[in-house]
């Protein structure tokens, strides 16, 4: 294993790059971290549309409206038939006057014209509730199919395109992010590869003469691994630390969006991290492969 | 150390640390050795020398594993080129010092952090670099300018730092090509002057030259290369007496130098192990 006056040496070397050429691997990690900031906005989005597309078929609820001229014996019968469904959690009879009612809640101050009816107009109805796994779409309109088929239903509604849209554009957020991540991905390897380049052209007698002492290539390429690896970290956190100000800065006004867990930033860091490791190996196999040129 | 391979046809000895067993040595588009056949015992002094491009370079890097033959085999303490895992040649390093012709130092670092350097990244712990470094640096007489920068040193200096490097992993062979290149004919018998020093320490050295005059005063093994094949091998029989002055040595060393070169290639080839 490696001795502490090597693990010293490592650890200063890592750093050297830097040290060397502060400004060029500071501006570049400024561009790194804010190519990466779009891709986690991107991120973000697709993952908050997520969050609602879920809340969304929470919310998903089928009302069956039952044909007027059914009598309250027929009504009843058909209640424990609806709960057999598979996916049907609950169900819930809703009267014609308590439809009515809520009708009358939602016009609000409009609600007077309805008094002008001498006649309840409104269908009773069935409120059925979904188990979870039953939100998707097809599930729910493989209910609505078998339920219309029954005569004393006149009509079943769910709100549907609503949540046919919220998924088509998940898809599509989901599909650019990946699209911008792989771009994102393969500039920041190659930006990384290059600086990594750098600092091993500028090593490239040091590099020589541990070869010639009999350095192994693990320790010889150590530090420029390391060397990617916090490159990829450093724009990690430059494009989480932007997004935390943005988010300290509009989040009043983009409502309920919901910020990274911390897992989740861990999880985008290392992607980042994993990105610079990458890049450094990329660049060192012309090196490593090298004569030693003695 | 022997294989199956080699003890039907010109064993390699077995006290050897380096053989060499009829190795061809092909670059992309250029051929640089042929047939090239010989040993090295524990403990010799061997000087390389020939015209530009005979090959010398060629057979020191096969010796550092920096090539393999095309053909043949080479043999160094034991480890076979075409058996070695290329992981295993750091290993091999370890126990061969380099010189070059160009010194080859880290400009931006001490003296004594340049042979210190071969140390740290071989895993030597701190305190035994110190005490190394100590040791090489008084051996070749540059304890006192440790702390000085390369270009703040002569050119000998800076060789004998750079030697000083090639030995301070206590190293069973050295290498040396054109070791003088760079050097005035004084400075140059200064250096090697410390590789005999070297070698009477019981360290193999194999060192290359084109330096006349080096090779006619040089009182050991000479192996003349000629376009990539050894035009001789000659074990010279006059002991060197590391004792006597510069002068008398170069003295005596010339009459030796100036019997073999009279003596026609073939004929010399008697004279010659292998
Ligand atoms: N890496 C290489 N690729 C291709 N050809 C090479 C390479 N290195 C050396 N050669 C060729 O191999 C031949 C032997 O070269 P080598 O360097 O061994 O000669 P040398 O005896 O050391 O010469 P010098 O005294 O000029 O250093 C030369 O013709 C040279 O051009
Ligand atoms: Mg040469």
């Amino acid at each position: 294993m490696l001795s502490r006056s090597q693990t010293s040496y490592l650890f200063r070397e890592s750093f050297a790059g830097f040290h060397r050429r502060k400004l060029t691997t500071g501006v570049t990690i400024l561009i790194m971290g804010s190519a990466l900031l779009v891709l986690a906005i991107l991120t973000l989005i697709t993952f908050n549309m997520g969050h609602m597309l879920a809340k969304a078929r929470q919310g998903i609820d089928m009302r069956v409206f039952l044909r007027a001229d059914l009598t309250d014996t027929q009504m009843a019968e058909l209640q424990p038939r609806l709960v057999v469904i598979p996916g049907v959690k609950d169900v819930t009879w809703i009267s014609p006057e308590m439809a009515l009612n809520e009708f009358k809640a939602n016009l609000g101050e409009d609600a007077g014209i309805l008094d002008m009816l001498d006649e309840n107009p409104l269908p009773a109805s069935f409120h059925l509730t979904l188990t979870p796994g039953a939100r998707g779409l097809d599930s729910v309109r493989a209910i609505r199919d078998e339920v219309a088929d029954w005569e004393e239903v006149s009509e079943i509604l769910f709100n549907q395109q609503w949540i046919d849209a919220l998924e088509q554009w998940t898809f599509r957020f989901r599909m650019a992010s990946l699209i911008a991540g792989l771009i994102v991905f393969v500039a920041a390897v190659f930006v990384i590869s290059n600086t990594v380049k750098l600092t091993m052209a500028a090593n490239a007698r040091v590099i020589q003469i541990q070869k010639l002492v009999g350095a192994t290539n693990g320790f010889i390429r150590t530090p420029y691994l390391a060397e990617g690896m916090i490159q990829g970290f450093l724009a990690g956190a430059v494009a989480m630390g932007l997004l935390a100000v943005a988010g300290w800065l509009f989040g009043d006004r983009l409502g309920g969006i919901e910020f990274f867990s911390p897992a989740q930033i861990g999880g985008f860091i290392l992607f980042c991290v994993t990105l610079g490791l990458i890049g450094s190996w990329s660049a060192m196999r012309k090196y490593l492969t090298m004569r030693s040129e003695i | 150390m022997k294989t199956d391979k080699h003890s039907n046809d010109g064993p390699l000895e077995a006290r050897s640390v380096i053989g060499f067993y009829h190795v061809d040595l092909q670059y992309k588009d250029q051929k640089a050795l042929s047939n090239v056949h010989f040993s090295v015992d524990n403990g010799e002094f061997l000087c390389l020398t020939g015209p530009s491009g005979a090959g010398k370079s060629s057979i020191l890097r096969l010796i550092a594993m920096d090539a393999f033959p095309t053909k043949g085999e080479v043999m160094v303490r034991g480890m076979l080129a075409s058996k070695m895992n290329r992981r295993r040649i750091p290993q091999l390093r370890r126990e061969i010092g380099f010189v070059f012709q160009d010194f080859r130092l880290l400009a931006d670092r001490s003296v004594e952090d340049n042979i210190a350097f071969a140390q740290l990244v071989v895993g030597v712990p701190r305190a035994a670099i110190m005490k190394n470094v100590m040791r090489v640096l008084t051996q070749v007489g540059l304890y006192g300018k440790r702390q000085r920068k390369p270009h703040e040193l002569s050119g000998g200096e800076q060789q004998r730092i750079a030697i000083a490097r090639a030995m301070v992993n206590s190293p069973k062979i050295l290498l040396a090509d054109e070791p003088t290149g760079n050097l005035d004919p004084v400075t140059a018998q200064e250096i090697i002057d410390l590789l005999f020093r070297i070698n009477d320490g019981g360290t193999c050295v194999v060192f290359s030259t084109h330096d006349h005059q080096i090779v006619k005063t040089f009182g050991q093994r000479v192996i003349v290369i000629q376009d990539g094949r050894i035009a001789s091998d000659v074990k010279r029989r006059v002991p060197v007496d590391r004792t006597a002055s510069l002068a008398d040595q170069m003295y005596r060393g010339t009459d030796a130098a100036t019997a073999v070169d009279n003596i026609p290639a073939t004929a010399r080839q008697e004279t010659v192990h292998a």
